[in-house]
């Protein structure tokens, strides 16, 4: 059982909102309400003077800061707004109080005087010749956190150029026989984690420490040791349980302004985002993707080309990945001889795109997959045929260099559409690909503690955010062990005493974090075994370890008696620890990806004719997992992903009206609720055991999110007779398509 | 602002008698003055159900209640359906279903589908999608949540 759970339904788990730290004020955050302005005054003297107020921070407080801007790919976004804005929403104060109460109050009190400078609203404005600029000066940092260098251009709004190429896509399309080229749209989208960003930050004696909701917190560690001129080593950062993340609390978000805020104040800060302050800090890149496709006279794919152009927001964050992964997940599981996909993301007057579960994936599916079905139906072909004839398998390259095809799409394929078969019209049914290649970086530590009581400690900085690592590391420290798993004990994420780890995303922790701790807990055993065969003057291969203790020689020896025999004292620990690299594993993960991340989704859907509402009647999803280490873990993880897609598919738009937020709100953005589910859904995990993780698992909880709102689109263009193309398909989209529908089409 | 009322309540069984400002929600009242974490603060606005609490016996978002309009009333949160150490039906389904991921939700809904069984013990699953259909859950897909609401009825 998961050891989470128990705390969860009782009401005993900790989260970050939930921590309260001796002396903590409270800050509350004031934001620009221009989304692209000059700061021309701010006037912060009746906020100082409010009950309870602690300082107010400004960016008239850079010299608390030894570097005043930080990034991931561009040191390009200031702890706190100096003298201009480029969003609405953008931190400009922080009032520090005794209460969160006083400080919301004061807060009001803040007077800041702007100048409106020319605004990029949209990615179009951005990529115009006369745009004008949210950075002038470009400071593109190499391997910081992901690998690799964003390819900018100075001088431009583009933070990110990619290109994907193999073959030659011009030959091809002037031997074709026909041409298909669409346009597919997908707008921003808010993680909506129902727990709001939250951090508190202390600075001491010791450095500084922070407790964050925070998924990459090795990586905030990294950043705040450059904004405060402090050594790693004097940077602590400790993660609870995190209220859902899904990529908005990946990389670094709020800590680096937290901190600032606790620096000035001189005690420690905690700041709680609302909801809406959540919606305002980061989002899912906006896309519009153009893709054409070349086709000989027997119906076969010769070439494709894709043009993806991303919102990035006022700051890059993490969006340069996003753009080159929209890249290689535009591909699909397809036999695609020649290839030309270019990504781009600009800077937009908007909300700083961000990491969002399977990023660049669902934006790239959408379109790839509503374009196989609308080129399927030119020639008169089921889908599925259509696919089946350009299928990759096992074995082949999705990309040049990277690792080859490691699931069998075909059988994927045939899954998903036999669940939705059952008393369903095979003409009504609509289907998605995909496969993805999850930017996993093979480097994790982990430390297995093994005490005189029998009980195990494990440190490790995997965040347990819901998708129930901490269960799936206690399973396998028990298991290498042989001990039960209540014994063993994950430990909160705190870098002060567990190992560096790149990050909880991107599908890795069972994985990566998987055969850290297997490594770590067979450390443990060895050393075990040694002091035994020390303490008891017999052959480690007389040894071995059983519940409790040992067995040695056909008696039974507690890890208590080992430590007495070993110590003259009944006490003692040992430490097993142990590193993943890409050398590890003799090499195998040294080649991306570690695991192809799959899926494939089929539905059905009924509409209202006279609403346009539209009803997900039947689903299925199918994903190859390699082995599910918590079967109702991994369904959770695929089945949530999917509703999270079904947001994305049918309600879901953060809408920007000349950089206005104007759904940036729980109340106006609308997501999955129970009603929208059917009771016909069906989960298919295929189990091969081929994975390089821990009992050969891949790892996963992103695929599911990647299918269904193509696969909803072609339902509804195969059974109703509409295309739909951009994001949301709202019921006003859906009708209005209907009503233009040729009198004769069905 | 300053006026503050004196509330009675029944909290999870144990009668409390406070002085609380007039304004006070009940949310923080239950999370800052009692001490119960379980209830969670996300939307704000009384559309999530994160905050749900039962208040003599039916499920009520307490971010949007003031804590004197529960003044004699019976108050419960989900450290409240623990009878001896022992878990409520409803907290167990939703362990043994995978019911829970990042648990934020889990609370409201656990106290959501408790009203609905203390009203109506063998619900359908319309009866179920309607009664949770105001709480939001992000990370599991809800499929599992339904399953677990079945399976403790059925108990």
């Amino acid at each position: 059982m998961r050891p989470d759970l128990l705390e969860k339904v009782s009401g005993q788990a900790e989260f970050i909102s939930d921590v309260s730290i001796d002396g903590m004020a409270f800050g509350k955050i004031v934001r620009s309400t221009e989304p692209h302005a000059r700061i021309i005054g701010m006037d912060i003297s009746l906020a100082e003077q409010a009950n309870g107020v602690v300082c107010v921070l400004t960016g008239d407080d850079s010299d608390l800061l030894t570097q005043t801007d930080w990034g991931l790919f561009y040191e390009d976004r200031p702890v706190i707004a100096r003298d201009r804005v480029r969003y609405v929403g953008e931190p400009v104060a922080v009032v520090v109080a005794d209460t969160q109460a006083h400080a919301e109050a004061a807060s009001r009190l803040v007077v800041v005087n702007y100048e409106p400078l020319p605004i990029c609203a949209t990615a179009e404005q951005a990529l115009a010749g006369d745009a004008p600029l949210l950075h002038e000066d470009f400071r593109p940092i190499s391997d910081f956190y992901f690998k690799g260098t964003a390819r900018g251009k100075a001088g431009t709004n583009v933070f990110q150029d990619y290109l994907l190429e193999r073959g030659d896509v011009d030959s091809a399309e002037r031997s074709a026989h026909r041409i298909y080229e669409h346009s597919y749209s997908f707008p921003g989208i808010a993680h909506f984690a129902m727990e709001p960003h939250c951090a508190i930050a202390r600075f001491d004696h010791a450095g500084l420490t922070v407790w964050s909701g925070a998924q990459s917190p090795t990586a905030v560690q990294k950043v705040l040791a450059r904004v405060f001129g402090l050594p790693i080593a004097r940077v602590r950062i400790i993660v609870p349980y995190v209220g859902g993340g899904f990529g908005g609390k990946a990389s670094v978000k709020i800590e680096p302004l937290v901190a600032a805020a606790a620096r000035k104040a001189g005690r420690p800060v905690k700041v709680l985002l609302s909801a809406e302050e959540s919606m305002l800090t980061c989002r899912r890149l906006a896309s519009n993707i153009t893709i054409r496709t070349a086709i000989d006279a027997d119906g076969a794919i010769l070439s494709r080309t894709g043009d993806i152009v991303m919102d990035g927001g006022a700051y890059a964050d993490t969006g340069p990945a996003v753009a080159l992964k929209s890249a290689h997940r535009l591909v699909g599981p397809y036999r695609l001889p020649n290839l030309r996909i270019r990504a781009r993301a600009v800077y937009t007057n908007t909300v700083p795109g961000a990491a969002f579960r399977s990023i660049g994936g669902p934006q790239a599916v959408w379109a790839t997959e509503s374009h196989m079905d609308e080129i399927a139906a030119e020639l008169g072909e089921d889908p599925v045929d259509f696919r089946s004839r350009h299928l990759l398998q096992r074995g082949d390259a999705v990309i040049e260099n990277l690792r080859p095809l490691d699931v069998d799409p075909a059988a994927m394929m045939d899954a998903a559409v036999e669940a939705t078969t059952k008393g369903h019209n095979r003409a009504s049914r609509g289907l998605a690909l995909a496969v993805t290649d999850p930017g996993i970086l093979p480097v994790a530590g982990a430390i297995v503690r093994v005490h005189a009581d029998g009980s195990v400690e494990v440190r490790s900085m995997s965040v347990e955010i819901g998708q129930g690592v901490r269960g799936v590391l206690q399973r396998i420290v028990a298991a290498t062990l042989s001990q039960q798993p209540e014994v063993v004990h994950i430990l909160d994420p705190d870098t002060a005493s567990a190992p560096y780890d790149w990050g909880t995303g991107a599908s890795r922790s069972s994985m990566i974090m998987g055969l850290a701790v297997e490594k770590a807990a067979g450390d443990a055993v060895s050393k075990l075994l040694a002091l035994a065969s020390e303490a008891f003057e017999v052959e480690t291969s007389a040894i071995s370890l059983a519940p409790g203790g040992l067995e040695i020689g056909g008696r039974s020896v507690s890890f208590r008696d080992l430590f007495h025999a070993a110590h003259g004292i009944d006490s003692g620990d040992v430490t097993g620890q142990a590193s993943i690299t890409p050398r590890s594993l003799d090499g195998k993960l040294a080649q991306a990806p570690l695991f192809w991340e799959t899926a494939a989704a089929a539905c059905t859907v009924s509409v209202d004719p006279d609403t346009g509402v539209v009803a997900l009647d039947t689903y299925a999803g199918v994903a190859d997992i390699g082995r599910a280490l918590n079967r109702s873990a991994a369904e959770g993880q695929e089945e949530g992903a999917a509703v999270q897609g079904l947001g994305h598919a049918l309600f879901e738009n953060l809408v920007f009206d000349e950089g206005q937020p104007m759904t940036a709100m729980p109340l106006l953005y609308r997501v999955p609720r129970l009603s929208d589910i059917p009771a016909d859904w069906t989960t298919v995990l295929i189990e091969n055991g081929d994975g390089l993780g821990p009992m050969g698992a891949k790892g996963m909880g992103e695929g599911g999110i990647l299918g269904m709102a193509p696969a909803i689109a072609n339902a509804l263009a195969r059974d109703h007779g509409v295309r739909l193309r951009d994001l949301p398909m709202t019921p006003e989209r859906i009708w209005t398509a209907l009503s233009s529908r040729k009198p004769h089409a069905s | 602002m300053d006026t503050s009322v004196e509330i009675s309540v029944e909290i999870n069984g144990v009668p409390v008698t406070r002085s609380a400002p007039a304004e006070a929600l009940l949310i923080d009242f239950l999370r800052d003055d009692m001490g119960l974490r379980s209830v969670k603060l996300s939307c704000d606005m009384e559309i999530c159900g994160a905050c749900t609490v039962l208040v003599d016996g039916l499920p009520m978002s307490s971010c949007t209640t003031l804590a004197a309009d529960v003044d004699g009333a019976k108050v419960t949160t989900v450290e409240g359906l623990i009878t001896d150490g022992v878990l409520d039906p409803l907290q167990q389904a939703f362990i043994d279903h995978g019911a829970v991921q990042c648990g934020f939700c889990t609370p409201g809904f656990i106290l959501a589908a408790k009203a609905l069984l203390l009203r109506n013990p063998s619900p359908t699953r319309a009866e179920i999608v309607s009664a949770l259909d105001g709480n939001i859950c992000r990370c599991t897909g809800y499929s599992k949540i339904v399953e677990a609401v079945r399976h403790a009825a059925s108990a």
